[in-house]
């Protein structure tokens, strides 16, 4: 064995109590002892290594994660022992879904199951052609939240004033895997229509949330959690005109007057 | 032959070299949870069809990367599109930003590797798994294991002389390499 397959084979060492017994490194290690060149090398190696690993240990692993992985696998052996048929509303929108959107969303990697669910389930009802079904159809929000509040459906009251000056579509309360939600949708300027699912946030079990806005197809997506809710935005409106009113709903409260349409598009924080 | 596993044992002895092997590909704080988590999910499904307990770490490095894979080739299909940070809520933590910039400087130095050298070496630093596994997990002979590891580990040096203080890492100076 030439110095240079030494080499190669040492580089696949860890350490005495990993490789130490391992034959395939004994030659190698036999060399190095009478080739100070090699020992050199072979000790730079370690180092190198050992620098490496403890940087990466660096690396913070968030602080809830094992709890997280722990409590999806016991959800998901719950969820698989109780698993029943999915409630009718959910059937009629998924007929209604747009062409693969569905199977796109429930079989996207990452994310808990049961999120990737509820966006799945919510997108196919509110990409529902013409519209989707609603409980009340009115322009004011304060009827809708008035018709929620009735419901005993999950109702987001804390909005920005700008998009309380906002007319809305109508309503929706309807439940989820047994977890009461809403759906309010608001008309934007052009016609088309925001819309605002709730649901309890504990209906995700634990899953992580991801932050920002999305472009999915023709879909433009945001979740956002506040008060123990989650909130998911969708809309099919150009994402340049939504970001500016996703960005709007962060923004100052109590804004009084009717706000005129290019004043909503125009909002810079 | 079916091999009962422990679970919830297995997560609390893969979940940290398997997050931050993940966090090597993905980047992503969030993502690389997403991962780790989903790797054990499929685990939790798949257990029964497992049938040697001693390749457990190998097959969650293996799932760990194909679901890697899946959601890269699944977002080229159907790309998602992220606001500018200015217009959205801030995506990664305050803390996984200030997390250990040595660590970064390392990561920012893998990215510079060549790709077939770099997941080598990635499994070898941060999954910590020997030669065989490394090929078990890629599904590559043990001799181009180690040829890789031997030029990847050569590269890496190279890459973080020119970023890391010259006493700590210093290009060798008989890098040579052989043919694989």
């Amino acid at each position: 064995m030439n110095s240079d397959t030494a080499k190669e084979i040492l580089s696949a060492y860890r350490s005495k109590d990993r490789d130490g017994a391992d034959p395939t490194f004994r030659e190698a290690l036999r060399q190095m002892e009478s080739d100070a060149d090699l020992k050199k090398w072979f000790d730079d190696q370690l180092d190198l290594d050992r620098t490496i690993r403890q940087k990466l240990a660096a690396i913070e692993l968030p602080a809830d994660l094992q709890a997280k992985i722990l409590a999806r696998i016991r959800g998901e052996k719950v969820r698989r022992s109780a698993f029943a048929l999915p409630p009718a509303w959910l059937a009629v929108a998924a007929c209604l879904v747009l062409g693969g959107l569905a199977l796109f969303f429930s079989t996207r990697p990452g994310g808990s199951d049961r999120f990737q669910e509820f966006k799945s389930d919510a997108l196919a009802m509110v990409s529902k052609q013409g519209g989707p079904d609603l409980d009340l159809e009115t322009p004011n929000l304060t009827e809708t939240q008035s018709f929620l509040r009735e419901h005993k459906a999950p109702c987001y009251e804390a909005l920005p004033s700008r998009l309380k000056l906002m007319e809305t579509a109508g309503c929706r309360a309807f439940v989820w895997k047994d977890c009461p939600a809403s759906l309010t949708c608001f008309r934007l300027p052009d016609g088309l229509l925001l819309h605002l699912v709730v649901i309890d946030k504990a209906a995700m079990d634990n899953a992580d949330i991801p932050a920002g806005m999305k472009a999915m197809g023709d879909w433009h997506v945001m979740f956002q959690q506040k008060n123990g809710m989650l909130l998911m935005w969708a809309s099919r409106a150009p994402m340049d005109q939504l970001k500016q009113v996703l960005v709007a709903l962060r923004g100052v409260q109590g804004v009084q007057g009717e706000l005129k349409s290019e004043e909503l598009f125009s909002v810079r924080w | 032959m079916r091999v009962d596993l422990d679970l919830e044992n297995i997560v609390s002895e893969f979940y940290s070299p398997l997050y931050r092997f993940a966090f090597s590909l993905a980047r992503s704080e969030a993502q690389a949870a997403d991962l780790t988590q989903e790797t054990f999910l499929i685990l939790s499904k798949q257990h029964a069809q497992v049938r040697d307990a001693t390749k457990i770490k190998s097959w969650l490095f293996t799932t760990l990367r194909r679901e890697f894979l899946r959601g890269l080739r699944s977002q080229s299909a159907h790309p998602e599109v992220e606001l500018k940070p200015e217009h959205q809520d801030q995506l990664v933590s305050d803390s996984a930003v200030s997390q250990a910039i040595d660590a970064a400087t390392v990561l920012e130095a893998l990215t510079q590797i060549d790709e077939s050298y770099r997941i080598v070496l990635e499994l070898f630093y941060l999954a910590d798994l020997s030669y065989k596994e490394i090929a078990a997990t890629l599904d590559i002979p043990i001799g181009t294991v180690m040829s890789r590891l031997s030029r990847g580990k050569e590269q890496l040096r190279t890459v973080l002389a020119k970023t890391a203080p010259p006493e700590k890492i210093s290009p060798s100076p008989q890098a040579k390499h052989l043919p694989s």
